[in-house]
């Protein structure tokens, strides 16, 4: 752009108008639960929904500064991400959640172990699901066993420490 | 006696072989706590309370306070190696650490940290054994509206300090400071942005937002650059001793950072999160270099490491004297007590001598333990970096969710480990600072109820807030603190905007 | 992504329902609490005594002990082998929070110990008995600020009690909650307040120190280490005590609920249990059968109104 025109037609900064949106929508839902507190606050004045109006109005005050920001400067060069890796790992925490009260902690966890490996370049499951394991196991048979940490028990961890 | 005798005597007791052991086990535990991220100090005592039913009572008091002690040391390991924190505390030392370790310097980074430590934890413990009963009259005399002062002048240092743009450091401070709502109100019992979720009404975890923006986020973020980041990691090399300069440069934090850490430590609400906040922002000020801060300047290191022993070893005289634990794991310590018969007060010091004396000792040889366990083990943090990067970070993915599962398996709490991570992330990628959000969580809630029980005193006279003579110079400190800087900023702000046009066009 | 569906399968082959042990024992508290220290002392003296070959404590954090409670009622229902710990701070939770799973959805077995909860002012405070404190409460209700635990618990609903057998409004009350009792203690002994209210062995060794008067203990009979009188001696009709209870799940048959009352009955009266009494410094408050059904009942009853009266529960 630079030199075509006296004064360069910019596009707004995309990224800071949708934060702006969700700021909004946040303080606006503060606002909104804090007016609903019955609770006048009693002697002190200050009720329990005085704190989250507050917050809410700084909220959209922080929105509308984005805007105005976001309308004031072009849009902002992000390096490229790679949302793969990304995915691999968040797909792995889901799985880890979902299979906690199924499997137990180690077999779970394992399997998180070896998403997040793969995230980072170890394509190899067969190495990775297996040391994950064996890992989850070591901390299980520390923190449960030793330490009386109340990790979820599955059919692994009884077979191998007892019930 | 005087406390010369009583010292002496508690040594005796601190150098028999099997309270030795007791304390060589706690301060080991202690670090590998820290350094895990999630697992922090008040977790392990609560976990080690039911094994330790059986036995000897002071050895195992002993070992709870060497595990504490221990998790300030580890804490900073991993805040500088990988910017995780390993517990709250150490929340800041990543903010200047981290940025050292990658500018190659994380071996200095974490001599400074650990020696800092070791002068604070010494210089506070023998505080701890000659000033008790003056400090507990100090703090006596602070009521809920000085609390709310101390809070705010905190919140001023803090949002102060972080980040460029003053934008985005309080959206990430109001984030905090909003989430920091969710959940019941203390002070009524009313239901705030909980949605119907029974998990919701307890809030937000500290721990589990910081895991997830410090550890999930993080590793979200370095995987989302593919290989771009490859070599960064990697390139910690140089030296781990400190230069002539990191010594200078860190001796008076090291001392600021323990008078700072001290007082707040012994003070109730009080405790190491804001000691070392306080101290990261006093640094700040008076450093020689303060352009950079927010590059990895030493002294942001050195003074909220030795603040945050400093403050560990200031919550046992509340604790030991009054049976007032200002902390988590002090709370956790005070049950360990009681679990042997015994009620910390005013009392314990005539009932048990030896006892509260050989605890104290064995602090100080804690400590020595501490360093030799820590100085000559730098290496071995700094070859961490070393292990592959898919394996390092499964390994700290597995942790993380280990201290989410451990204290609450529920779904809803993984959920928002995943949730928290995602935002940090994101965060991470637009350039919004991520420790304002966790310093808005812990101190936002404290710093409601402290005005709403001041005002209940008072029963709604505002003017109650500046009646006492602490809290109103520490409102007027805040004060100026909110003002001077944007003043300063605005007298060069022109120049700073035509530079910024300039650079877009 | 063939590896994450590999895992998949893997896992779904490793998949087989988790089995239970002997007894399961929900603590709905974080580890360190007063809930987990009994599930954990439970635990201790059932493995120790034989009754029970082995004991799991599991613990369900949140919301004053509802979301443990909702969990089990629902997961547990006709397991004779699981039983969650409780207490009065329960009653109130329930209340406040609305929570749609309440003690009657489970089946409560035994009330183990229990605490006065006790009034008291710093030493040097002007105010030397209950009843100089209740006249300034009728003069000016909101001049007396009351620190206390968490609002709509154990402390708040004692206060709201007192208010109301004294002929004050609940609602003018100015109760002050803080989340500790050490953090009530600093704002008591600095003269913050006019007055505490807390479990007495929070206040206890202040007592004993001379750093602070106990004015009253809330229970029927005066409780050891203090000579504070009742608020009943003083002509209050206050009876209130923070009590922990253990309960079984909900849906089990007169047959399971008598098997396990009579195990938690020979836990009570082992040795080893009154020697976790006393090292914990609990006091044996055991209550079952009928007679802890009609207690319960009272105390919820109680506690409804006194919460609608102080306005926390609509």
């Amino acid at each position: 752009m630079t030199g075509q025109a006296t004064r360069p037609q910019r596009r707004p900064d995309g990224a800071a108008l949708v934060i702006a949106v969700m700021l909004a929508a946040v303080g606006g839902t503060f606002i909104v639960q804090g007016r609903a507190s019955p609770d006048n606050g009693g002697y002190s004045g200050v009720g329990s929904g005085d704190a989250p109006i507050f917050v809410g109005v700084v909220l959209v005050l922080l929105a509308i500064a984005h805007v105005v920001k976001g309308l004031r400067s072009g849009p902002v060069g992000l390096p490229v991400q790679h949302l793969g890796p990304v995915g691999l790992i968040v797909g792995g925490l889901l799985l880890q959640l979902v299979l906690l009260r199924i499997t137990g902690f180690s077999i779970a966890s394992g399997l998180l172990f070896a998403c997040t490996a793969s995230a980072f370049g170890h394509r190899n499951p067969a190495i990775s699901v297996p040391v994950g394991i064996v890992l989850a196991i070591a901390v299980y048979g520390v923190f449960d066993q030793l330490l009386r940490l109340n990790l979820p028990a599955g059919w692994l961890e009884l077979t191998i420490f007892g019930s | 006696m005087d406390t010369f005798g009583f010292l002496a005597q508690g040594l005796a007791t601190a150098m028999q072989p099997m309270i030795l052991l007791y304390a060589l086990i706690g301060v080991t535990l202690g670090t590998a706590v820290g350094v895990l991220p999630g697992i922090g100090p008040a977790l392990t005592v609560a976990l080690l309370l039911p094994v330790t039913y059986g036995l000897d009572p002071a050895g195992s008091l002993i070992m709870f306070a060497g595990i504490y002690y221990g998790g300030m040391y580890g804490g900073s390991t991993t805040s500088i190696l990988l910017n995780t924190p390993g517990e709250s505390a150490s929340i800041v030392t990543a903010l200047e650490g981290n940025k050292m370790a990658r500018a190659g310097r994380g071996g200095p980074a974490l001599a400074t940290a650990a020696i800092g430590s070791f002068v604070a934890g010494l210089l506070a413990t023998l505080a701890l054994a000659f000033l008790a009963p003056f400090v507990v009259k100090l703090a006596l005399v602070l009521g809920p509206r000085d609390y709310f002062a101390l809070m705010m002048l905190a919140f001023i240092t803090v949002s102060a300090a972080f980040g460029d743009s003053t934008m985005k450091g309080l959206t990430s401070l109001f984030v905090g400071l909003a989430l920091g709502v969710v959940g019941i109100d203390g002070l009524t019992g009313q239901a705030r942005l909980s949605f119907g979720v029974p998990q919701l009404l307890d809030g937000v975890e500290v721990t589990t937002l910081a895991v997830a923006m410090f550890a999930v986020g993080e590793a979200l973020f370095v995987a989302a650059q593919g290989s771009a980041m490859h070599d960064k990691i990697h390139a910690i090399k140089g030296s781990v001793r400190m230069t002539r300069e990191d010594w200078s440069r860190s001796w008076r934090p090291w001392l600021r950072g323990t008078a700072i850490g001290f007082p707040i430590g012994a003070m109730p609400a009080g405790g190491a999160d804001i000691a070392s906040f306080l101290s990261y922002g006093s640094e700040k000020r008076f450093a020689r270099k303060p352009e950079e801060f927010g590059h990895g300047a030493i002294e942001g290191v050195a003074g909220p490491e030795a603040a945050n022993n400093a403050a560990a070893a200031g919550t046992l005289v509340p604790l030991l004297t009054l049976g007032l634990p200002t902390t988590a794991t002090a709370a956790i310590m005070l049950a360990g007590f009681q679990q042997f018969g015994l009620q910390p007060g005013p009392l314990l010091f005539v009932t048990a001598p030896t006892l509260v004396w050989g605890l104290i000792a064995s602090l100080l040889v804690a400590n020595v333990m501490l360093l030799v366990l820590n100085l000559p083990l730098i290496r071995l943090w700094v070859r961490l970096l070393t292990i592959p990067r898919h394996w390092l970070y499964a390994g700290i993915l597995l942790f993380a969710t280990l201290g989410t599962i451990g204290v609450n398996p529920s779904p809803v709490e993984l959920s928002m480990l995943m949730i928290f991570g995602i935002m940090g992330y994101l965060m991470r990628l637009h350039a919004y600072p991520i420790a304002p959000v966790v310093v808005g969580l812990i101190l936002g809630p404290m710093a409601e109820q402290q005005l709403r029980r001041a005002l209940a005193i008072s029963q709604g006279d505002w003017t109650t807030l500046v009646a006492s003579p602490v809290s109103a110079v520490l409102l007027t400190l805040a004060f100026l603190g909110l003002v001077v800087p944007p003043l300063l900023r605005w007298r060069g702000k022109g120049d700073v905007l035509s530079k910024v046009a300039a650079a877009e066009d | 992504m063939k590896h994450t569906l590999l895992s998949v399968a893997l896992a779904a082959v490793c998949a087989m329902p988790a089995f239970a042990a002997d007894y399961t024992i929900i603590a709905p508290a974080a580890p360190g609490g007063g809930w987990d220290g009994t599930a954990r002392a439970m635990q201790t003296v059932l493995q120790q005594e034989g009754i029970s070959g082995n004991v799991q404590v599991q613990n369900v954090p949140g919301a004053g002990g509802t979301v443990g409670l909702a969990q089990f009622a629902s997961s547990a229902s006709g397991d004779a082998n699981q039983l969650i710990v409780g207490g009065y701070v329960m009653v109130g939770a329930i209340l406040t929070n609305a929570s749609p799973v309440s003690l009657a959805d489970v089946t409560p077995i035994a009330r183990l110990t229990g605490e006065a909860v006790g009034i008291a002012v710093s030493a040097n405070s002007p105010v030397q008995t209950i009843e100089e404190l209740v006249e300034m409460l009728k003069a000016d209700p909101g001049s007396v600020s009351w620190a206390g635990g968490s609002a709509g618990g154990v402390d708040h609903i004692t206060v709201g009690l007192l208010a109301k057998a004294a002929g004050v409004d609940p609602t003018l009350i100015n109760y002050v909650a803080f989340s500790g009792g050490g953090e009530a203690l600093a704002a008591i002994l600095g003269n913050q307040v006019t007055v505490g209210i807390s479990g007495v062995g929070e206040f206890l060794p202040q007592v004993e120190a001379g750093t602070m008067r106990m004015l009253a203990v809330s229970t029927a009979e005066r409780w050891v280490g203090t000579d504070a009188p009742t608020l009943m001696e003083s002509g209050y009709d206050v009876d209130v005590q923070n009590w922990r209870m253990v309960a079984a799940a909900p849906g089990l048959t007169e047959e399971q609920k008598a098997a396990v009352t009579a195990d938690i009955d020979a836990m009570v009266n082992s040795a080893s249990w009154a020697e976790t009494l006393e090292t914990q410094n609990w006091a044996n408050t055991y209550l079952s059968g009928a007679d802890f059904d009609t207690q319960l009942a009272a105390d919820i009853e109680a506690t409804t109104v006194v919460l609608k009266d102080i306005g926390l529960v609509q």
